[in-house]
């Protein structure tokens, strides 16, 4: 059946092949031979062997992945029948240059697999049977010859892929020859399992396979890859081979560290950057990297004394970082194991009490025992200088892993335990101190003999030296009997009792001084005796004698004896080495304890049942730790040994080195040079099994304990280290248990004497580090959560618990590495506090305010990356409802960032923002558009008067509008503070001005006089005002207000003002700041402008201008003020005439200022004007209302008038008119000089007065002085035309007659009036009627309203006019009169007061007028005395005098010249022409004469001109006055 | 030439899915992988994890999940990231537990620590095949935009390496080629099966 079967198959197969060999797709062609693999893969098939030639054929498919294929194929069928293989592999060996890569790559997996399984059998076939198949061997020669056409193609430049494949089969081949240190025991022959294969079963020796040669061959071959690394071969290799070697020489050196001598110092040696670059160099030096951390790894011997340098050659490559990582790794787990040791002891200590049970001693006991082993480790590699310590990890690897070995109960591992120690020792070479350990060994053995010499070497060993004496035997230590645990005492104790029969020897004394150097010097102690046979159990024991059996065999123990004792006679190189050595061996034997024949004995008895491998082992060890002892004692007795062992061996060649691997392995191991010195017992762990929560709250404690051990810290220094190491605590502290929590509340508990800073920023690194380098999703998360709630906590119960002056908050932020969110916005509301939040209420609210701000000011300047996210903070708390966190905010923003150059961009935009966000939301909010610009009107035309009163905006704002104020202040706030440092963002202002609502415009003018007072007139801003957008007239009025109420505005702002009024704003109120300091000419120009304003601002105006400035006094005089409002002509400066009556109006309202001296003066001056002002009889009319006391003054005014021709006037003839009844009767004389024909009309205009004049020109010596024709008018004689006209001459003589006549009649009366009060108090009736009378016209005029306001506002005056009155004179009289004075009506008393006062000086001018015509001494005496009065009045007299000369003596032309003239040159000149008048009277002719050349200069069309147009006006005025009428 | 790829990150959820479901898509051999002990998702607080064990389909993950906390886990995104998951493969595999899944040619790896597993492991392995291993590091961080770019430049290296007969002539070119386009630095290392 089975035959049909495979016959069946047979043909089958044939089939597929044929069929695959004729199909012409690449698909179907691998279907087939697919099927055909799955055909051969049944396990009872029997091959047939025809079938061979069809696949060879198709060995030239021309496809290669049937090629591959066929390969596989061909590889499956060698491995199962053996027989075929010499068929098979020359093709195979032929296909090896094929063309195709992945081929002959196929070929070279094959030819692996199938090298190893023939290997194998070869091998095994031994074992079974002495003779070899031949078949078999003809495979195996065949296979020979494959091996070696791979290898060659692993040498030789080609195809990398095919290369990496064969220098993989180099690898795999070295591996196979070589034997497996570490293989197990048993190693089976079982087939197909080829990782049990191991070359040492051929130990026994084989007919094909010498082990020698396979050795020596794989030796070779490892020679040949290394060499391949060297340097120049090196540089043509690309990296992938490169890679791959370092990598195969890695697994190598891992499986074979007996190799580790020869390949590592070439990897070490590799300097990929020298001859690569770029990625060829990272992918080397990761390999590198990768190699040398796991032969770093690596435990076996052969790789320790390359740990320094792989150390070294991996901080080279990382710059530390993966070895620190290493290293740290090492000590993390070492850490870990001391952890819980401490733990143990912890407990033994908490619990150490003789009562305990004795498990629990027994478990301390072994607690501490392992503990104790660690902290000598530890210890030393603390204390060591840095080269050892590097060394100790190892040592403490190997240690733990001892450890773990004896867990396991089996016994093997002491071999390695006991190796595994010993090259540290081995590999230490500081000379002098194990020079001094031997001798203190040496001493101590001689005994008693020995202790003087003791005494005196101790002191003379520098304090150093014997450190390190005593560090270096820190191995030595036992870790049985004598512990550190039980305190040194009991360790004394422990010696003495352990004492063997060398100790009893030793007398007491001896004895003694031996146990007070071992306190000093445990180690020798331990060294001396530290046998301890009690409470061992069994296992223990065995071990115990072990290692002391090692450490201290009975003296004068021969080696020779060892030796027999453990040599193999099978192993003839064994033996050969021990010859090599003996002496050394055997002198040291006798200094040193370490005797390996016992070592190796030992091991044998105990490994009865070892395997022949095993004791291959052993041998490996037991040579190593004679070579170790050849090299000690090499370095104890230099001249006698003086070049073993300290050369590395990785030059030597392997023919060189022996005759076989066990040599080679002898060589590696020289260099090694290790002896077993140190052997952990065998101790059964002491399992405690605790709960979770058992364990959790076990490391609590232990925290918390360290952490309580912190509060003393800073009394011994070092924190800084310390903290480190806290804060690495943490981190490796399970997260569950919260260790931060137990360090917050550390740091906390007191923050500045448990240096809480420096710990809580040590703290922050650490995790900050943590979350940085992990970049796993989780970690990273958990660690940066760490962080930011640690930074939190601490952060808030900082400013919790410490005033706001405290900087510890702001230096934790500062410090801290990276500052997550959460604490911004803790920052946040440290500077802003919410509305409703408790900080509010908080009395320091403020100062935390400033705490945080300083903070957070800080941050800016320290750290850009968040620079950002604190300026908002600032600029938040700089916009916040609470004016004063505003305000502090504002504080630091202006003046302390807005100066960092780099935010300064920032700051403005947001201030601007804030700004422009005013208009926008602020006017949006209010919807009632129509209530709104009302509002807006009225605030915009009663703003200017309320600043310029000083009266407070917010009293006349709504309630309502109050919150927005405020709003608005809240947002313009921190942009005012900015225009104070950059004076150009005003304008903005400005600008938004116009269409902000009312609140806010509220709140800007609130703001503006603190800010343009701290600005100044600075450029910037006059640049702003000189160009202020539309709309911002208000602003600006309230600008320049602010900026004048200084002390003296700058010219330049003056200047800029009045370009201003002159280009853009006509509006002259922009003026009134700078009004007072406006030069004279400036104020008249503009002064009719003044006139046009509304009264009250007229008012402002004029006061300003009366007032003038501090420096310059005032810029116009009263009076001057006065002629100023007279000499507008309405229809020249288009003023209506009501506003220049009203301006008259607001003048007399002023009575304090427009004195009766002051309209004197100025009526006398204006008097004199050709033409007449058009308002003059008014103001006339006026004066005598307001101050009755003129009405002397005023008739000598009318009867100049008449002179003057009045009547020609027709307006001011009905005022003059007026003026003369109101004067009445005074004015009776004026009238009679009027011409009859005038007379007339006056009576007729004002029939009231004839019965009154014809009454009182009726008087006999009235009547005879007045001419006929003005009796015939008033009716007292019969009229005559002819008279009448021949009288017109003559009348104008009477005028002047009566002029004069009235002249001497009123000084008489005013003498009159001096000397006796009696007659003016009778004439006192009659100017309270002419007042009467005056106010009663003036009401049934329109100006009336203008009058009566002026009466009313003459209430007050009175009162102050007496007052002054009663002031200046003091005697009893005046009191008395005074007092009458009072009793009567206000006016009245007024008026007469004035004139008191004033000593009527009107008339002493005309006196002096007089007096100049009149005869000189007279005049001079009386021109003093009215020098000496009130000035202005008696110049302006003067000077009228002189003009009123004039038109008398050149007749009417000449009088409308001097009118031209008058009005042409500007009121200085008048003025100067005044003082000059004062200053000399001779001078004044001369002044004339000038004034008269330039007007007769004139050409008389331009002066015809002017009268014509002067004649028009007068008729429009007149009719202007009739249509107000 | 047709290799086989396998992506590998820590956890088999976020690049290496990323990196899988892109390749997949674009029609390479691929598989992904984690090397960690555990498959971690964030969880509510950064203390509570979710902590599953590779094997766990993404299917359930992501109804534990969304039962637990829709709103948490579609705010973090570990949502979508499980729904795109399990629309590639069952559930997170882990690499040293999958050396049966066969030979690749190609290992991708996102971060050193994988890198250095995956090579590991493929060293502590019986190298008997004889078969090349190409592994390479690309250092993807881990969050999902990074994982999209990341994803998109293992595609394109991936592609860039099946271009090629056999890389290892020309994986130093391509590498060279790759880091100086995309300005990112790329280990490889070669081991065997």
């Amino acid at each position: 059946m089975v035959g049909m079967m495979a016959s069946y198959s047979r043909e089958r197969l044939e089939g597929l092949l044929s069929s695959a060999k004729s199909a012409t797709e690449l698909p179907p062609k691998l279907h087939r031979l697919r099927n055909l693999r799955r055909n051969l893969q049944g396990d009872e098939f029997v091959f047939p062997t025809e079938l061979l030639p069809h696949l060879f054929d198709l060995l030239s498919d021309q496809f290669g992945a049937v090629r591959k294929f066929v390969v596989e194929i061909l590889g499956e069928i060698g491995l199962k029948y053996v027989e075929l293989l010499p068929e098979i592999v020359p093709l195979l060996i032929k296909s090896l240059k094929d063309e195709t890569p992945a081929v002959a790559r196929q070929v070279i997996a094959c030819g692996a697999d199938l090298f190893r399984s023939t290997l194998e059998r070869v091998a095994v076939q031994r074992l079974h049977s002495s003779e070899l198949n031949e078949l078999l061997e003809s495979s195996w020669t065949w296979m020979i010859k494959f091996k070696d056409e791979i290898c060659s193609a692993a040498f030789k430049q080609g195809n990398s892929g095919v290369k990496l494949c064969a220098m993989k089969f180099v690898e795999a081949l070295i591996l196979l020859y070589t034997p497996d240190p570490s293989g197990s025991l048993q190693s089976s022959s079982h087939e197909g399992i080829q990782a049990d294969f191991n070359i040492s079963i051929l130990r026994g020796g084989h007919p094909v396979l010498n082990i020698g040669d396979l050795s020596i061959e794989a030796s070779q071959k490892l020679g040949l890859l290394l060499d391949q690394l060297r340097h120049p071969a090196a540089k043509s290799l690309n990296s992938s081979t490169i890679v791959v070697l370092i990598n195969s020489l890695s697994s190598v050196a891992k499986k074979r560290p007996a190799y580790c001598g020869r390949i590592l110092p070439v990897l070490l040696s590799l300097d990929p950057l020298s001859f690569l670059k770029g990625v060829h160099a990272a992918a080397t030096n990761l390999s590198l990297k990768t190699v040398f951390l796991s032969c770093w790894k690596c435990t076996h011997p052969a790789a320790a004394p390359w740990k320094e340098r792989l150390i070294g050659a991996l901080k080279e490559i990382e710059g530390g970082g993966r070895a620190g990582k290493a290293k740290d790794l090492f000590y993390k787990t070492n850490g870990s194991i001391q952890d819980k040791d401490s733990v143990e002891d912890t407990k033994v200590s908490v619990e150490k009490n003789p009562t305990c049970a004795s498990s629990v001693v027994a478990e301390s006991n072994f607690g501490r025992k392992r503990s104790e082993s660690e902290y000598s480790i530890d210890l030393n590699g603390d204390a060591l200088s840095g080269k050892r310590a590097r060394i100790t990890p190892s040592v403490s690897e190997n240690s733990s892993e001892g450890l773990h070995g004896n867990d396991g109960g089996s016994l093997t591992p002491v071999t390695s335990t006991s190796t595994g120690p010993s090259n540290s020792r081995g590999v230490t070479d500081t000379g002098p101190v194990q020079h001094l350990v031997a001798m203190f060994g040496t001493l101590v053995a001689q005994g008693v003999k020995a202790i003087g010499s003791l005494e005196i070497l101790i002191p003379s060993i520098s304090e150093d030296m014997l450190a390190d004496v005593v560090m270096a035997n820190m191995h030595n230590i036992p870790s049985n009997g004598s512990t550190y645990g039980d305190g040194t005492d009991e360790l004394v104790m422990n010696m003495c009792i352990v004492g063997t029969d060398a100790q009893i020897k030793y007398p007491p004394s001896f004895v003694s001084a031996v146990l007070s150097l071992s306190t000093e010097f445990p180690p020798i102690a331990a060294l001396i005796n530290p046998h301890t046979p009690k409470t061992e159990n069994e296992g223990e024991e065995l071990c115990a004698d072990h290692v002391d059996q090692q450490m201290f065999p009975a003296e004068g123990t021969v080696l020779a004896t060892g030796l027999s004792a453990s040599s193999d006679a099978s192993f003839p190189e064994n033996e050969e080495c021990n010859i090599v050595f003996p002496p050394y061996v055997h002198y040291t034997g006798n200094i040193e304890s370490g005797i390996p024949g016992l070592d190796s004995s030992a091991q044998h008895d105990v490994l009865s049942e070892a395997l022949v491998t095993s004791v291959l082992d052993s041998t490996d060890v037991e040579t190593a730790s004679k070579n170790h002892i050849s090299s000690f004692s090499g370095k104890l007795l230099v001249d006698v040994v003086p070049s073993v062992s300290v050369d590395k061996s990785e030059e030597f060649s392997p023919k060189a080195a022996g005759t076989g691997s066990d040599s080679l392995v002898l060589s590696t191991a020289t260099s090694v040079a290790s002896a077993p010195q140190f052997v952990l017992p065998k101790i059964s762990a002491p399992v405690v099994d605790l709960s979770d929560e058992e364990k959790d709250s076990l490391q609590n404690l232990v925290f918390l304990r360290i952490v309580e051990a912190y509060k003393q810290i800073s009394v011994s220094g070092g924190s800084q280290l310390r903290f480190s190491l806290l804060a690495h605590l943490g981190v490796e502290f399970p997260s569950e248990l919260d260790p931060w929590k137990i360090l917050q509340e550390h740091v906390l508990s007191d923050y500045l004497n448990h240096e809480g800073h420096e710990l809580t920023v040590r703290v922050l690194y650490r995790l900050y580090g943590e979350a940085e380098a992990e970049q796993d999703f989780f970690s990273s998360t958990t660690a940066a959560s760490a962080y930011e709630s640690f930074l939190l906590t601490v952060a808030e119960a900082l400013r919790d618990s410490f005033p706001p002056s405290d900087k510890s908050l702001s230096k934790l932020l500062g410090d801290s590495p990276f500052l997550p969110k959460s604490v911004l916005k803790l920052l946040e509301s440290l500077c802003c506090p919410g509305s409703g939040d408790k900080v509010e209420k908080d009395l320091q609210s403020g100062d935390r305010v400033t705490q945080g701000l300083s903070a957070v000011w800080s941050l800016i300047l320290m750290r850009p990356g968040i620079r950002n996210d604190c300026l908002k903070i600032a600029l938040q708390s700089a916009v916040h409802h609470l004016e004063e966190i505003r305000m502090r905010a504002i504080r630091l923003v202006a003046n302390r960032l807005y100066s960092l150059s780099f935010i300064t961009q920032q700051i403005e935009e947001f201030a601007k923002e804030k700004l422009f966000s005013v208009v926008s939301c602020i006017s949006s909010e209010r919807e009632d558009a129509e209530t709104l610009n009302d509002d807006c009107k009225q605030v915009l035309t009663c703003t200017p008067k309320q600043f310029i009163f000083g009266v407070d905006l917010d009293t006349s704002s709504e309630a309502t509008s109050l919150t927005s104020v405020t709003e608005a202040q809240r947002c313009l706030s921190l942009y005012f503070a900015l225009c104070t440092k950059k004076h150009s963002l005003f304008v903005h202002v400005f600008s938004i001005y116009k269409n902000t609502s009312k609140p806010v415009k509220q709140a800007i003018h609130h703001q503006i006089p603190i800010l343009v007072r701290t600005m100044g007139s600075s450029s910037e801003l006059l640049k702003i005002i000189a160009d202020p957008p539309s709309g911002s007239e208000n602003l600006l009025m309230q600008v320049l207000q602010t900026l004048t109420e200084g002390p003296m505005p700058s010219s330049e702002l003056i200047l800029t003002i009045r370009k201003l009024f002159d280009t853009r704003i006509k509006d002259v109120e922009i003026l009134f700041p700078i009004l007072p300091f406006l030069p004279r000419d400036d104020v008249l120009r503009i002064f009719p402008h003044l006139v046009n304003l509304p009264m009250e601002k007229f008012q402002v105006a004029l006061s300003r201008v009366l007032q003038g400035s501090s420096q310059s006094g005032q810029v116009l005089s009263p009076s001057e003020a006065l002629i100023a409002i007279h000499s507008i002509d309405p229809a020249r400066d288009g003023i209506p005439l009501k506003q220049v009556t009203d301006a008259c109006n607001t003048c007399f309202a002023q009575r304090q200022t427009f004195t009766q001296q002051v309209l004197a003066g100025v009526l006398n001056q204006l008097v004199q004007q050709i033409p007449l002002p058009m308002l003059f009889m008014r103001t006339v009319l006026q004066a005598i209302g307001a101050f009755p006391a003129l009405s002397d003054f005023i008739l000598e005014i009318l009867s100049r008038l008449v002179s003057k021709q009045i009547w020609k006037y027709p307006k001011l003839w009905v005022g003059f008119l007026k003026c003369a009844q109101s004067t009445q009767p005074q004015s009776y004389k004026v009238l009679l000089q009027l011409p009859p024909p005038q007379l007339g009309n006056a009576l007729t205009k004002i029939s009231a007065l004839r019965a009154p004049l014809t009454a009182y020109a009726s008087q006999p010596e009235i009547q005879s002085s007045l001419p006929r024709s003005t009796l015939a008018v008033l009716g007292l004689v019969p009229d005559s035309q002819g008279t009448q006209t021949s009288q017109v001459q003559v009348s104008q003589e009477q005028v002047q007659a009566s002029q004069e006549q009235q002249h001497a009649s009123e000084s008489q009366q005013t003498t009159q009036s001096q000397q006796v009060s009696v007659p003016l108090s009778h004439s006192e009736p009659e100017h309270q009627e002419t007042s009467q009378v005056v106010a009663s016209q003036s009401q049934s005029s329109p100006i009336g309203t203008g009058r009566s306001e002026m009466s009313q506002s003459q209430s007050s005056p009175v009162a102050t006019g007496r007052s002054e009155m009663s002031q200046s004179q003091s005697s009893p009289v005046a009191t008395g009169r005074s007092e009458m004075s009072q009793s009567q009506s206000s006016p009245v008393a007024t008026g007469r007061s004035e004139m008191s006062q004033s000593q009527s000086s009107p008339v002493a001018t005309g006196r002096s007028e007089m007096s100049q015509s009149q005869s000189s001494p007279v005049a001079t005496g009386r021109s003093e005395m009215s020098q000496s009065q009130s000035s202005p009045v008696a110049t302006c007299w003067s000077e009228m005098s002189q003009s009123q000369s004039s038109p008398i003596n050149n007749g009417q032309s000449e009088m409308s010249q001097t009118q031209v003239s008058d009005s042409d040159p500007p009121a200085p000149t008048s003025h100067t022409r005044i003082s000059d008048s004062q200053a000399s009277s001779e001078m004044q002719p001369d002044d004339e004469k000038i004034d008269d050349t330039a007007t007769t200069e004139n050409e008389t069309t331009e002066i015809e001109k002017s009268r014509e147009s002067s004649a028009e006006e007068g008729e429009d005025e007149e009719e202007e006055e009739e249509e107000e009428e | 030439m047709r290799f086989r790829y396998a992506m590998v990150c820590s956890s088999n959820q976020n690049r290496s899915m990323e990196a899988h479901a892109l390749l997949k898509r674009q029609g390479l051999d691929v598989a992904s992988y984690g090397t960690g002990s555990h498959v971690k998702l964030p969880g509510p607080s950064l203390r509570e994890p979710n902590v599953y064990d590779f094997g766990t389909p993404y299917k359930q993950m992501f109804d534990e999940l969304r039962r637990k906390d829709p709103e948490l886990y579609k705010r973090n995104g570990i949502l979508q990231m499980l729904k795109r998951n399990l629309s590639v493969k069952l559930a997170p595999q882990r690499w040293q537990d999958n050396a049966g899944d066969g030979v690749f040619d190609v290992v991708v790896t996102f971060e050193e620590k994988v890198f250095d597993s995956v090579l590991e492991d493929l060293n502590n392995r019986e190298q008997s095949l004889m078969k090349t291993i190409l592994v390479m590091n690309l250092e993807v961080k881990d969050n999902h935009e990074e994982a999209a770019i990341g994803g998109r430049l293992a595609l394109e290296l991936c592609q860039e390496i099946e271009g090629n007969e056999s890389w290892e002539d020309t994986i130093d070119d391509i590498v060279a080629g790759f880091e100086k386009q995309h300005r990112r630095k790329l280990v490889y290392s070669i081991s065997f099966y």
